[in-house]
């Protein structure tokens, strides 16, 4: 049997691998575009100003993480003072990549939200912390993909409340994960494998001098192979005694070895 | 007219490109379950992915839901964990209307229920439900995402069904496997031996899959007054239930490869 | 009271032949002393240099209750505080309203809304049961404070609806005696501190001892002490303020 609700009710494809006989990139398409949705359903918006990689980990202070501030439209550098770190009360901060406008009204309703805990919970001892704010943005996000009409972004939350590091993932279609390292978009292929080698096993040894380092050098790769990325960036981190968000800052690159590239553009030779 | 700029219309086959938002993803791994006489093993790796990246090496693909029901869930992560919520707050509300947990035969059909209610907007999982029934033997259902189940005596389900299923035809239903003349197929097989062929079948499927790896997380339901078959051995078991007074859950996490 | 019994006091909606809203007059004999224990009690407020300070004098009816249970000070956004004197479940709606008005500012202008709008919009809300036969005025006067892009500002809202912007404010069954001792103070020149110490000694002074069972003080403040936002005032200056109030009680003895 098929088992891709996407194809039911549409005319058997031959070329459909229902054993998962090929390697993922050689099954025939089933994609975007190929299934019951491409016609007479809701077309939805796509993401216009848009930020790129988020990264985080945990360390044994509590929990990093870093992006650049620019908000590209389409490959147009178009805004390079943006902040992609947001604190929402005193123990969590959210990181966005994607688009930023809906990254805005996220923001403002965890303002909202933060106000109405405020003003009802009147200092009844109680606080939101990460896990509240991540399970709270994941039933957003889940119920805005459910109406065909998602919020446009990959968030990563962190904090640490009670003496617990909190680090948590979440995106456009309400998908969650956790994990001692997390990264999105170009970040995830590039600087997570980096991330991984540094941290995993390691979170309970790694200073604050070192989990800076380890994120400085992330974001330089980035830098240097995302073509979306500015070599201008915050680092955040969280900690027991609060949240403490940096100035933006920039590393050192060097440059000199692009001239002896050759095979790629203009020079040939 | 040579000369004259001709507007052509695109061709038929060039319609206008525009994004579309595809509201699914799949998220890789496997969950499998078998029952026995008196008792049902329920087991899902933990490696969460989205094409060749591994998103995280430990997310649980495998809830408790009551004492004598577990529920593994596969497909798109985002889908199970909604599911999953909704499934235990229906549990919940059943306990306060009829002061006690629902039986697992009931259950399974509240998932086909729920599934189904979703026909036209179906949930990308595959459930399978394991756990003791109200006569005390093992069982296991399993659903396809929009509701249809049955009940089996073993199911794997995901990514590497299909190297999995065919390994418990054999070695659990004896497919392929001609009976000595006086020495029939057991009806159903030791819990040590089930378990050995769960481990077994993970091990192998990490192997083979690259969506498959990380972490095993394996659930024992054991029958109400069932011996423990020496389930208290294993390496690193450790028991759900506070009471041995009804049905027991053990759990038993093992590593699996993780390249 | 010559006008009563002549029918003209049934209807918010009607007045009387020489032009008063009786139901409205009823409402503000509701606000100091409708009978019922709660809602006798005295609210001030006072604007400062630096912000406001808030304080209520609330009278416990029974030993049973749990202290510092049903708030007469709530917190209506970050940066905005409402006292009432009269009925509390009135005051509850009308804070729930103002939170309301003030989250729906934020989202419409993405800054926090002026204590003078908000004064408007309750002003406004609760001028309209003063209108209909079928609806009851808010038998409740409102002192709302908060700290804005101009400062501090306080404000009264009476049960017909109309407020007015102060100094110093009273309301409630000892508003008299409070405002006498507001007007002997010099507001502008006090700190936050000096003004939750004067609010204190106010609210023992206009409590009645003889009439009335025993009380809590509920204080709240906002502005620079409290980085701008509408907090209660911290346990150990709330024992400081009520022991010196209590002293200065008794030399006023």
């Amino acid at each position: 049997m098929d088992h891709f609700p996407t194809n039911w009710g549409r005319p058997r494809n031959d070329g459909f691998d229902a054993y998962g006989t090929y390697p993922i990139a050689q099954r025939p398409y089933n994609g975007l575009g190929n299934d019951v949705f491409s016609e007479g359903v809701q077309r939805t918006q796509q993401p216009i100003v848009t930020g790129t990689s988020v990264l985080a980990i945990k360390y044994k202070d509590g929990v990093m993480m870093s992006a650049d501030n620019l908000a590209s439209y389409g490959s147009l550098a178009r805004f390079k003072d943006i902040q992609r770190l947001h604190p929402v009360g005193t123990n969590t901060i959210i990181g966005a990549g994607g688009d930023m406008s809906d990254f805005q009204y996220i923001q403002a309703l965890l303002d909202d939200l933060m106000v109405e805990e405020f003003t009802e919970g009147d200092g009844d001892g109680h606080a939101l912390g990460p896990g509240e704010i991540h399970e709270y943005l994941s039933q957003v996000m889940y119920a805005r993909r459910s109406k065909m009409d998602p919020l446009w972004n990959s968030l990563i939350v962190g904090g640490v409340k009670d003496g617990k590091r909190f680090l948590s993932y979440v995106d456009l279609l309400g998908t969650t994960y956790s994990a001692s390292t997390l990264a999105t978009g170009y970040g995830s292929y590039i600087a997570q494998p980096l991330l991984r080698k540094a941290v995993e096993g390691n979170e309970d040894n790694i200073t604050e001098e070192e989990a800076v380092k380890i994120l400085e050098q992330s974001m330089k790769v980035l830098f240097y192979r995302d073509a979306r990325s500015l070599n201008k960036y915050q680092i955040a981190k969280i900690t027991s005694d609060g949240v403490a968000i940096s100035e933006s800052r920039s590393v050192d690159t060097q440059w000199s070895f692009a001239d002896g590239i050759r095979g790629y553009g203009a020079q040939t030779q | 007219m040579p000369d004259m700029v001709t507007l052509s219309y695109p061709s038929p086959s060039s319609k206008p490109q525009q994004r579309q938002f595809n509201p699914y993803s799949e998220n890789g791994g496997t969950i499998l379950a078998i029952s026995g006489a008196d008792f049902s093993v329920i087991a899902g790796d933990t490696r969460q992915s989205e094409g060749y990246s591994i998103q995280t090496r430990y997310a649980p693909k495998v809830f408790r839901l009551t004492d004598n029901a577990v529920l593994a869930v596969n497909g798109f992560a985002a889908d199970g964990n909604m599911f999953v919520k909704q499934v235990r707050q229906r549990l919940e509300w059943y306990r306060h209307a009829h002061a006690k947990d629902m039986p697992l035969r009931a259950i399974a059909r509240l998932i086909q229920t729920m599934l189904y209610a979703r026909r036209f907007f179906p949930y990308y999982v595959y459930n399978i439900l394991g756990g003791i029934e109200e006569d005390g033997s093992g069982a296991v259902y399993s659903f396809d995402p929009v509701g249809s189940y049955e009940r089996e005596s073993c199911r794997a389900a995901g990514a590497a069904q299909s190297l999995v299923q065919p390994f418990l035809d054999n070695q659990i239903y004896f497919k392929n496997q001609v009976a000595l003349p006086g020495h029939p197929h057991p009806q159903h097989l030791p819990l040590l031996t089930v378990i050995q062929l769960v481990i077994d079948s993970f091990t192998s499927a990490t192997e083979r899959h690259i969506e498959v790896g990380d972490g095993l997380e394996m659930f024992i339901v054991l029958a109400k007054g069932s011996p423990l078959y020496g389930v208290e051995n294993i390496a690193g078991v450790q028991e759900m239930t506070v009471t041995n007074e009804g049905e027991r859950i053990f759990v038993v996490r093992r590593n699996l490869k993780r390249d | 009271m010559t006008s009563i019994g002549t029918g003209y006091d049934l209807s918010a909606s009607t007045y009387s032949p020489d032009g008063r809203i009786f139901q409205v007059e009823y409402a503000n004999k509701a606000v100091e002393n409708s009978g019922q224990d709660l809602s006798r009690s005295t609210a001030i407020g006072l604007r400062v240099k630096d912000g406001i300070i808030l304080a209520v004098e609330k009278l416990v009816h029974s030993k049973l209750l749990i202290p510092e249970a049903n708030r007469r000070i709530q917190t209506l956004d970050r940066h905005l505080g409402l006292a009432t004197a009269g009925l509390l479940a009135d005051g509850r709606q009308l804070a729930n309203k103002a939170r309301d008005e003030s989250a729906n500012f934020r989202d419409s202008f993405r800054s926090p809304a002026p204590v003078k709008y908000i004064a408007d919009r309750l002003g406004s809300y609760i001028q309209v049961y003063t209108l209909y036969s079928s609806v009851r005025p808010f038998g409740i006067s409102t002192i709302i404070g908060g700290v804005d892009q101009d400062g501090p500002s306080l404000f009264v809202i009476e049960p017909s609806g109309v407020f007015f912007g102060y100094h110093g404010a009273a309301v409630g069954k000892g508003r008299q005696l409070a405002k006498t001792e507001l007007e002997k103070l010099k507001l502008s020149d006090l700190s936050m501190r000096q003004a939750v110490l004067e609010a204190a000694r106010i609210i023992y002074l206009v409590h009645d001892d003889s009439k009335e069972k025993t009380f809590e003080l509920e204080m709240s403040w906002v502005g620079n002490d409290t980085n701008g936002l509408h907090v209660p005032v911290p346990k150990d200056l709330l024992s400081e303020a009520e022991q010196k109030a209590k002293a200065a009680l008794e030399d006023f003895e």
